[in-house]
C-alpha cells in the first residue's frame, strides 16, 4: 500500500480541547485564592496573578494567544486589585456596604477587560458582552464583600488581617466563573463553558467543605467509637409505659395511626384539587392563556416550599400539636408534586382525540375529562400512589413542628434522651416506610 | 381492480356483546377504597366542619402578619442561607461520589447477582430512612452543626442517588459494551468505554436534579440544629413568634430555590440533550452579549 | 341535510399563512362531495371553516347558522350537528370503543351525566346502532387501541354518526390504511350518504377513489377554488390543473395510471 502525501487531501482537525485538561490549572489556582498566604494581601500581585490564569484559560481554548491580551489581563488583573485593595484600605471606621460598592468596582474593571478580550476574539458578539462581563466580576465580588460585611468578617480587617478578604473573593470569584460559565455556554466560546463549569464547581465545593466544618478524619474518629453509641440506642424499646409524667405522651399505634391518616387525607386531597390545576397548567389543556400563567406559577412557586415548612406554616396558622396542621400541610404537599408530575404528562397527550371532542360540540371541560383525562388515568393512579408513599416519608418530618404524626413521637423521645425508644420509632418508620413502597410499586406495575 | 364486497349486508347480523361487569365494579370498587379510608381519616384527625371553615382566615392572618417582611438584616440571612447551599452542595458531592460505584454495583447488567440483590437491598435500607431521621441519629456522635447535616444528606442521596444510576446503566444500550467484550476488553473496560459515555449525561443529570431536591431538604434539617435557614423560619414562627423576619426568610428561600432550578433545569436539558437550553434567563444572556459561532479550531492571532 | 355556503371565506392562520383565499362555494343538501388538491393546498383548512376549528372570516354557513362570528355556544350547537372523521382517527387510545363513540354524544346528554360518565340508556343505544352501521359492534368493549387501522377508523366513523349529524367532513379518512380497507371505509362513507341523506365532503389524496365514489368534485390550489363541477366530466387534465404537475403513481391507490 502507498499511501503518499498527494493523496491527502484533508488536514487533520486540531484535537478539540476537553473538560479535564483544565483540572489541573483550575486546582492550582483554586489552592491560589484558597491558601493565598504566598501572594500575600489581596492587591496587585494577587490581580496579576488572576489575570494571568485567566489568560491561561483562554489560550487553553485557544481562543487567543496574543500577548496583547496577555498583557492586557495581566495589567487589568493587577489595577482592578489594586483598586479593589485601596478603598478597603479606607477602612475607617469600618467597612460599610458603599465601601464594598468602592471595592468591587475595582473588581469589575478587570471583568470589563475580560469582556474585552472574549470580544475582540469573538465576531457576531455585541459591545455590551462587556458589561456582562464587568457585572458578573463586580456583581460576584459585590455579593461577596456584603456577605462579608454583614457576617462580621470584615470587622477584623480593620486590626490590618487583610487575609480575611480571601474568603469573600473566594466567593466573589465562584460566583464570577459561574455567571460567565453559563453566559460563554449560551453566546459565546462554548468551550470556554467546560473550564469555568469545572471551577465553579470545584472552588464551591472547596468552600462549601471549609464552611461546614467536613472532616473525614471526624467521620472515622466517630465511627471507631460505634460501639459506645450503640449501646445507647440497643436494644430498641418498643413498650415503654403510656405516661411517663407527660399527658402529651401518646403511644406508638397511635401515632402511626395519625400518620397514616394525615397521609390519607393529604394524598386524596391534593391528589383531588391537582387535577384540574394540572389541566390548566398545561398549553393544550388551559382554558385561556390567563388561566395557564396563573396556575403555571402558582405550582412553581408552591413546589419550592419544602415539606417542613408547609408543617410550620399551618401549625402558627391553626395552632401547634394539631395533627389538622400536618394534614392541611401533605395537602399542599401533594398538590404540589402531583400537579408537577400530572402536568407533564398532560403535556405529552396526543391531542387528536381532544380536537375530536371539540368538533363533536363539546364544552372544554367535556374535551379535558372525556379526551383527555382518559390518556393520563393511569398515570395519574401510579403518581397518586406515590405521592402517598411521599407523605408517610414526609409526615415523619411534620412532627417536628407540631403538626401530629409520628414525628411528634420522635421529636419528644428525642428530647428526653431515650435512645432506645428513637431506635424503636426509627425502625417502626422503617418498617412502614418499606412496606408502603413495596405495596405501592407492585401496584404501579400492575396498572401502567 | 376488484374489492371484495365486505359491506355490512353480505354479512350475517352481528351480534351484541354483552357489556362486561367489571369496569363498574372496579369503580365502585375505588371509589369506597378511597373514600372510607379518606372518612376513617378525617374523623381521626377531628377535622371538623368548623375548623375547615376557619382555616382560611387563620392563614390569612398569618400571611398578612408575615408583610412587610423584615428584610434589615439581608446578610445574616444571606449567610443562613448560603449555609443550607453549601449542605446541599456537600450532601450531593457525597451521594455523588458514593452512588456511582454503589450504582453499578446495584444494576444487573454489569454485577453479577450475588452483588447486586445485597446492593439493592443496601440501598433501599438506606433510602427509607428519611434526611430528618439520619440527622437525629448523626447528631449523637457529631454533634449540632451543619456538618452533620450534610452526612444525613449525603447518606440518603447514596441510596436515591444509586438507585437512579442503576436504573439508567441498565437502561444503556448493549450494544458497545457487546464489541468491546468481542475485542478481548476486560469488564473494567467494557464499564469505562461502553457504559460511561452512554449513562453519564443521564447520571449528571440526577446528581443536579437531587442538588435541587437537597437544598430543599437541608433547609429541613436546620430544625433539628443542623445548621441552615431552616432554623431561622422555623424558630421565628414557633417560639419567637417574629412573623415579618420568618416571612423574609421564607421569600429568600422561595426565591434561591426557584432560581437554583431554573439553573439546574436549563443546565439539564443542556447535558441531556446537548442543546443550549431556551430558558428566559438564556435569552436574556444572548440578548446582552449576541450570538457568537465558533468558526474554527485554530488559534486566531 | 344541511346546505353548506361559503361566500368570500378566507382563513389566515395566527403565523401569518393565508390558507384559504376568498372561496365561494355552495354545497348542497344530501351532496357527497370529494375535495382534491395537493398537500398543503389548504383542503383540511376548508374542512375545518365549517365547523369552525380554523379563524375563518368572510361568511360560512351550515344551514341557517353562520359560523363566521359565533360565540362559543353557536359554535358549539353547530358542531353537534356535525361529524368529524380523521386521517389519524383520533380515537382515545385507553378507552372502550363504545366510550369513544359516545364522545359523540357530549353535545346532546346532560353536562353533569357526561362529566360522571353516566350515560342514559338511549345515548348508549345509539352508539351501539351506530357501532352496528360499521359493522364493528363486536368490538364494543375493547379498548380502541386493540384495534386495526380499518376498524379503529369505523370506530371514528361510528363516533360521528353517533352524533346523528346533517353533515360529516371528512380528512382524509383513508390515508393512514391499505387499499382493501380504503375500499371498506370509503364505501361505508357512501352508504351512509346514501342512506341517512347526510351532507358528506370528503378530503382525498388518490384520485382513483375520488373518481369511484365521488359525485362532486372541488379542486384547490394554493387555498384558491381551481375546479368545481361534476366528477363525470372529470379529465386527467383537469387533475393536472389542479395539482399543477402530471398526475403519478402516487396519487393513486391503485398502481396503475389511468
Ligand atoms: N394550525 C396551523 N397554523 C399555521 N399554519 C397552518 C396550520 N394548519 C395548516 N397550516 C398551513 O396552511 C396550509 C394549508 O394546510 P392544510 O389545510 O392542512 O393543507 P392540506 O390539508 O391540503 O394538506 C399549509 O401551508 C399549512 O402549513
Ligand atoms: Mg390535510
Amino acid at each position: 500500500m502507498t499511501a503518499t502525501a498527494e493523496h491527502v487531501t484533508s488536514t487533520r482537525p486540531p484535537e478539540p480541547t476537553r473538560a479535564k485538561v483544565f483540572i489541573v490549572p483550575l486546582i492550582v489556582f483554586t489552592i491560589a485564592i484558597g491558601f493565598a498566604g504566598f501572594l500575600g494581601e489581596i492587591g496587585p500581585l494577587w490581580g496579576a496573578a488572576v489575570g494571568a490564569i485567566t489568560y491561561g484559560l483562554f489560550r487553553w481554548v485557544r481562543m487567543t494567544d496574543s500577548l496583547i491580551d496577555a498583557g492586557t489581563l495581566v495589567v487589568a488583573g493587577a489595577v482592578g486589585f489594586a483598586i479593589f485593595n485601596l478603598s478597603i484600605a479606607a477602612r475607617d471606621p469600618g467597612v460599610t456596604a458603599g465601601l464594598a460598592l468602592q471595592s468591587s468596582l475595582g473588581i469589575a474593571f478587570f471583568g470589563v477587560a475580560t469582556g474585552w478580550v472574549v470580544l475582540r476574539h469573538s465576531p457576531g458578539l455585541r459591545p455590551t458582552t462587556i458589561l456582562l462581563s464587568a457585572a458578573a466580576w463586580g456583581g460576584g465580588s459585590y455579593m461577596a464583600l456584603l456577605t462579608a460585611v454583614q457576617m462580621g468578617f470584615l470587622d477584623r480587617i480593620i486590626e490590618g488581617q487583610t487575609q480575611e478578604l480571601t474568603y469573600p473573593m473566594f466567593i466573589a470569584v465562584t460566583v464570577a466563573s459561574g455567571v460567565f460559565g453559563a453566559t460563554a455556554n449560551v453566546s459565546f466560546w462554548s468551550r470556554l463553558s467546560s473550564p469555568f463549569a469545572v471551577g465553579f464547581v470545584v472552588l464551591t465545593s472547596i468552600l462549601a467543605w471549609n464552611e461546614i466544618g467536613f472532616s473525614v478524619v471526624e467521620i472515622w474518629t466517630q465511627f471507631t467509637r460505634i460501639g459506645e453509641f450503640l449501646g445507647d440506642f440497643w436494644p430498641p424499646d418498643f413498650f415503654w409505659p403510656r405516661s411517663i409524667g407527660q399527658p402529651e405522651t401518646f403511644n406508638m399505634a397511635d401515632a402511626l395511626l395519625e400518620t397514616f391518616q394525615i397521609a390519607i387525607v393529604g394524598a386524596t386531597i391534593g391528589c383531588t384539587f391537582a387535577a384540574p390545576l394540572a389541566f390548566w397548567a398545561s398549553r393544550a389543556t388551559a382554558p385561556n392563556s390567563t388561566v395557564y400563567w396563573i396556575s403555571k406559577s402558582f405550582m412553581s412557586v408552591i413546589r419550592t416550599i419544602p415539606d417542613l415548612f408547609w408543617a410550620v406554616f399551618f401549625a402558627t396558622a391553626v395552632g401547634f400539636g394539631k395533627p389538622f396542621a400536618g394534614a392541611l400541610a401533605m395537602i399542599m404537599f401533594s398538590l404540589a408534586i402531583m400537579g408537577k408530575l400530572l402536568s407533564e404528562t398532560v403535556d405529552a397527550i396526543n391531542l387528536g382525540p381532544l380536537e375530536a371532542a371539540r368538533a363533536a360540540g363539546a364544552t372544554h371541560n367535556q374535551v379535558i375529562l372525556r379526551a383527555a383525562f382518559p390518556q393520563v388515568a393511569p398515570n395519574y393512579v401510579a403518581y397518586a400512589l406515590y405521592v402517598f408513599e411521599l407523605n408517610i416519608r414526609a409526615s415523619v418530618v411534620i412532627g417536628f413542628v407540631g403538626a401530629g404524626g409520628i414525628g411528634r413521637l420522635l421529636d419528644e423521645r428525642r428530647q428526653f434522651f431515650q435512645w432506645d425508644q428513637v431506635m424503636a420509632i426509627v425502625l417502626v418508620i422503617f418498617a412502614s416506610v418499606l412496606l408502603i413502597e413495596a405495596v405501592s410499586i407492585y401496584v404501579r406495575r400492575k396498572i401502567v | 381492480m376488484t374489492v371484495p364486497d365486505l359491506t355490512p349486508q353480505a354479512m350475517p347480523d352481528m351480534v351484541r356483546p354483552q357489556e362486561p361487569k367489571w369496569p363498574q365494579i372496579i369503580r365502585w370498587g375505588v371509589t369506597l377504597g378511597i373514600l372510607i379510608p379518606l372518612i376513617w381519616s378525617v374523623i381521626g384527625l377531628e377535622i371538623s366542619p368548623q375548623r375547615l371553615w376557619a382555616a382560611p382566615g387563620e392563614v390569612w392572618v398569618l400571611i398578612s402578619g408575615m408583610f412587610p417582611p423584615d428584610f434589615s438584616n439581608p446578610g445574616d440571612l444571606m449567610g443562613k442561607l448560603l449555609e443550607s447551599l453549601y449542605v446541599a452542595w456537600i450532601g450531593t458531592l457525597i451521594g455523588a461520589a458514593f452512588s456511582f460505584p454503589a450504582g453499578f454495583m446495584a444494576a444487573t447488567n454489569i454485577a453479577p447477582r450475588w452483588m447486586v440483590i445485597p446492593m439493592r437491598g443496601i440501598l433501599s435500607a438506606i433510602r427509607a430512612f428519611p434526611e430528618l431521621v439520619l440527622a437525629i441519629i448523626f447528631i449523637v456522635p457529631f454533634g449540632l452543626g451543619p456538618f452533620t447535616g450534610a452526612l444525613a444528606i449525603g447518606l440518603h442521596s447514596i441510596g436515591t442517588l444509586g438507585k437512579l444510576t442503576s436504573e439508567v446503566i441498565e437502561g444503556v444500550d448493549g450494544g458497545p459494551v457487546e464489541a468491546i467484550g468481542s475485542s478481548g476488553g476486560t469488564r473494567m473496560m467494557q464499564m469505562r468505554f461502553g457504559v460511561v459515555p452512554q449513562a453519564m449525561p443521564n447520571i449528571v443529570a440526577y446528581w443536579l436534579y437531587r442538588f435541587e431536591i437537597n437544598v430543599r431538604a437541608s433547609a429541613v434539617l436546620g430544625l433539628v440544629g443542623a445548621g441552615g435557614i431552616g432554623a431561622e423560619i422555623v424558630g421565628r414562627l414557633r417560639f419567637r413568634g417574629d412573623w415579618p423576619k420568618a416571612g423574609a426568610a421564607l421569600i429568600l428561600t422561595i426565591v434561591a430555590v426557584l432560581l437554583i432550578d431554573a439553573v439546574s433545569a436549563a443546565v439539564r436539558r443542556r447535558i441531556i440533550t446537548g442543546q443550549p437550553s431556551k430558558s428566559v434567563i438564556s435569552k436574556w444572556m444572548i440578548a446582552i452579549t449576541g450570538s457568537h459561532r465558533e468558526p474554527s479550531m485554530e488559534i486566531k492571532s | 341535510m344541511s346546505r353548506i355556503e361559503f361566500s368570500n371565506a378566507s382563513v389566515t392562520y395566527p403565523g401569518g399563512l393565508q390558507a384559504l383565499k376568498e372561496v365561494d362555494l355552495t354545497i348542497e343538501e344530501g351532496e357527497f362531495v370529494v375535495i382534491v388538491g395537493l398537500s398543503g393546498a389548504g383542503k383540511s383548512t376548508l374542512l375545518r371553516s365549517i365547523n369552525g376549528l380554523v379563524p375563518v372570516t368572510g361568511s360560512v354557513k351550515v344551514g341557517d347558522r353562520e359560523v363566521v362570528g359565533a360565540s362559543n355556544k353557536e359554535i358549539r350547537e353547530i358542531r353537534s350537528d356535525i361529524g368529524m372523521i380523521f386521517q389519524t382517527f383520533n380515537l382515545v387510545n385507553r378507552s372502550t370503543v363504545v366510550n369513544n363513540v359516545l364522545m359523540g354524544r357530549l353535545s346532546k346528554v346532560p353536562r353533569w351525566r357526561s362529566m360522571l360518565g353516566m350515560w342514559p340508556a338511549e345515548d348508549k343505544e345509539i352508539a351501539l346502532q351506530s357501532l352496528e352501521r360499521v359493522d364493528i359492534v363486536e368490538k364494543a368493549y375493547i379498548r380502541a387501541s386493540d384495534l386495526s387501522g380499518g376498524q379503529q377508523q369505523r370506530v371514528g366513523i361510528a363516533r360521528a354518526l353517533a352524533q346523528e349529524p346533517k353533515v360529516i367532513l371528512a380528512d382524509e379518512p383513508v390515508a393512514s390504511l391499505d387499499p382493501v380497507t380504503s375500499h371498506i371505509v370509503m364505501r361505508d362513507l357512501q352508504r351512509i350518504n346514501r342512506d341517512l341523506g347526510i351532507t358528506t365532503i370528503i378530503n382525498l389524496h388518490f384520485l382513483d377513489l375520488a373518481r369511484q365514489y365521488g359525485e362532486r368534485l372541488v379542486g384547490l390550489r394554493d387555498g384558491k377554488l381551481v375546479y368545481d363541477g361534476s366528477i363525470q366530466n372529470v379529465s386527467d387534465d383537469v387533475f393536472r390543473e389542479i395539482y399543477g404537475r402530471a398526475i403519478t403513481p402516487d396519487d393513486l391507490l391503485t398502481e396503475e395510471v389511468t
